[in-house]
């Protein structure tokens, strides 16, 4: 079909004048920019680990295991009172 | 149909694998008109060429290194091409889901007759009837691809290229009325 080739190499003709003047350049220099700017991978798994490992660090140093026990002791005296209430409060009923 | 020679030979497609910029301009440079016309033929709206093709070309420079036959760079080329217009398409889709516009903001067609001639006109509006897949696949045929080509560049059989060409073609044929009222 006659019409329809020369439709195709209209459509190429038109897309063509699209693309500015400068367009490898510009490609060129956004890949550029981009590789720079998108971490590796490996640098990605460093940044995770540092960060693991300093939030393991912080949790060690800073949490104190006998104030977690003075604290357990205290929350279980409680738990105990109120169970000792609920009883106490099943019998009268 | 003219068949379209090859425009890159294996010795600069090496030399831009090993990152030379001159010759990574070069490969941009003889595919950029070729490109634009493979996308305007899929996405169909002028506005979306340049950024697409652009895409495109960044996605080679990148990954040239990767492609490890030198001889199959066009049908790598264009294969990369495709994905990438299919993605756009896509993606359209779903932000549409996600950010519905108004009716009259939606998709906002290039007005009949500002694209060029009656015939640009009416082949547009015949690709847009078709699934992106069936555009993308005619616009491979009229880059000169042959069957084996295209089934290199689809990763199918030349027998499944052949099958929906004839599809496509057909389909394209029932919507292309150069000579009427779209």
């Amino acid at each position: 079909m006659k019409t329809e080739t020369q439709a195709w190499a209209d459509l190429r003709r038109h897309a063509s004048v699209h693309l500015r003047p400068g367009f490898a350049d510009r490609v060129l220099r956004a890949a550029q920019a981009g590789a720079e700017a998108v971490p590796s991978l490996m640098r990605i798994f460093a940044l995770s680990a540092a960060t693991a490992v300093v939030c393991l660090l912080a949790v060690t140093l800073i949490g104190d295991p006998a104030q977690d026990a003075v604290e357990n002791d205290f929350n279980l005296a409680g738990w105990q009172r109120i169970a000792a209430d609920a009883d106490e409060f099943a019998v009268n009923l | 149909m003219e068949s379209t020679p090859p425009t890159f030979s294996v010795e600069l497609v090496r030399r831009a694998q090993r990152g030379e910029p001159d010759a990574q301009r070069e490969l941009i440079v003889a595919y950029q008109h070729r490109i634009a016309g493979f996308v305007y033929a899929i996405i169909g709206r002028s506005d979306a060429i340049e950024d697409i093709s652009q895409l495109i070309f960044i996605k080679m420079v990148r990954a040239l290194d990767r492609l490890q036959a030198p001889l199959q760079f066009e049908s790598w080329l264009f294969r990369l091409a495709r994905n990438t217009c299919i993605d756009h398409l896509r993606r359209q889709k779903l932000r549409r889901i996600f950010t519905p516009f108004a009716p009259e903001h939606e998709n906002v067609p290039e007005p009949e007759g500002a694209v060029g001639s009656e015939e640009l006109d009416a082949l547009r509006h015949a690709l847009a009837q078709l699934r992106p897949q069936d555009r993308a696949l005619l616009a491979l045929v009229q880059e000169g691809r042959s069957h084996a080509e295209i089934a290199i560049t689809l990763r199918t059989s030349v027998a499944a290229v052949k099958a929906r060409l004839h599809r496509a073609r057909e389909h394209l044929r029932e919507h292309y009325q150069p000579n009427h009222e779209n």
